[in-house]
């Protein structure tokens, strides 16, 4: 017996086979019952109380390098007086800031190897917390392992992305941190979060 | 916005056939249509992620949700079955193969892992390498399983005299 008769064999029995089209107003239906429904990419622009109603379901996949100047206000605002963990932050003359997605609650967590870090991670490195604005968390870059030379790096502390982060879950004003990330998108389930959690650095230092 | 909707629009329609078809074959109606209609909302919050083949895709997410829709159905079925002691479902024989109904018991029996490679090679139409998308294994691992569950259900289908030959002259 062929395959194509193997396959011809197993097609008689599609159970499919016979199914009518779906009318195209049930399909119009369904296409609008779908697309009502709010989804979340762009990252907010400011703390409204309509974030709230975000799906946590983070559309992860844009890295916005936003262009120096237009993000230098982050380095230059005046320092609101608790400057953690005496990061004086080095106002260079032209700053990068990344913006980085969370995988959000669709992540699926296996246990990380160095190897699956070091193939999927297009960017990975140390960073220090310097301000938490609502639901963004500027980090100042330390070290960097993978990627392009960057200074700072904006991520969202939205209750769904940073779940999986290691240690506290949650990124906190003067914590190190060792933050992974594919396609614009942090790396959770062990890849990224708090540089002293047991285990994390070691991971770093074998993958890059 | 607007973009995103006309891009959504013009993939949903081959996505909502494919994946209501995926569902007929391996679900009750009504369960199919809860798992579509999710199974859709989530390739609309994740337009941005889908590939561009995105059948494979649409199906892996539908398995998932399946997968998520049968857990509670089982959770349920349990409960159901500490509170009323029904009549006994009627027995499948493991009788010989001898119709194409019997080859949709034939796929039963076999491992769930290798029924279900052989319905998204012949069913889904789609190659190892899709077929490995779906599931989240390797293009190698499809290609080598799919190979061992054709060679199975080969054997099944001769032990139980169901040869092609034969189909058609049937009584």
């Amino acid at each position: 017996m062929t395959d194509d008769d193997l396959r011809t064999t197993l097609r008689r029995a599609d159970p499919a086979a016979s199914l009518p089209p779906l009318a195209p107003t049930r399909v119009a239906h369904l296409l609008e019952q779908t697309m009502a429904t709010p989804y979340a990419d762009a990252p907010a622009q400011t703390a409204t109380p309509s974030r709230w109603r975000r799906p946590a379901l983070l559309a992860a996949a844009t890295v916005i390098a936003l262009a120096a100047a237009g993000a230098g206000w982050l380095t230059l605002r005046p320092s609101s007086g608790d400057d953690p963990a005496g990061t004086a932050a080095p106002v260079s003359a032209a700053p990068s800031v990344t913006r980085l997605t969370g995988s959000g609650i669709a992540a699926k967590c296996i246990a990380p190897t160095a190897q699956v870090l070091a193939e999927r991670a297009d960017l990975a490195f140390a960073a220090t917390v310097r301000d938490v604005a609502g639901d963004t968390v500027t980090l100042q870059v330390t070290h960097v392992y993978k990627g392009a030379a960057i200074d700072l790096i904006e991520v969202p502390q939205a209750p769904g992305a940073s779940e999986g982060l290691m240690g506290s879950g949650a990124f906190e004003a003067g914590k190190k941190y060792l933050v992974a990330a594919s396609q614009g998108s942090i790396m959770t389930c062990g890849y990224s979060g708090e540089a002293d959690v047991e285990g994390l650095s070691a991971l770093y230092d074998t993958a890059f | 916005m607007d973009a995103r909707r006309e891009r959504f629009e013009a993939i949903a329609p081959a996505v909502i056939d494919a994946v209501r078809r995926y569902l007929a074959r391996r679900t009750d109606p009504a369960t199919a249509d809860d798992v579509l209609s999710e199974t859709l909302l989530i390739c609309w919050r994740r337009l941005d992620e889908m590939p561009p083949e995105h059948l494979p895709w649409a199906y892996g997410v539908a398995r998932n949700c399946l997968a998520n829709a049968e857990r509670g159905r089982r959770r349920q079925a349990r409960l159901t079955a500490r509170i009323a002691i029904l009549d006994p479902p009627p027995e499948a024989v493991a009788g010989p193969a001898a119709s194409d109904t019997d080859l949709t018991a034939v796929l039963a029996a076999m491992r769930p892992e290798d029924a279900e490679l052989l319905r998204l090679w012949a069913w889904e139409d789609l190659t190892p390498p899709q077929i490995a998308l779906v599931l989240g294994i390797s293009a190698n691992a499809a290609t080598i399983r799919l190979h061992r569950s054709k060679q199975r259900l080969r054997k099944l289908i001769e032990a139980a005299g169901h040869e092609e030959s034969t189909e058609g002259s049937r009584p």
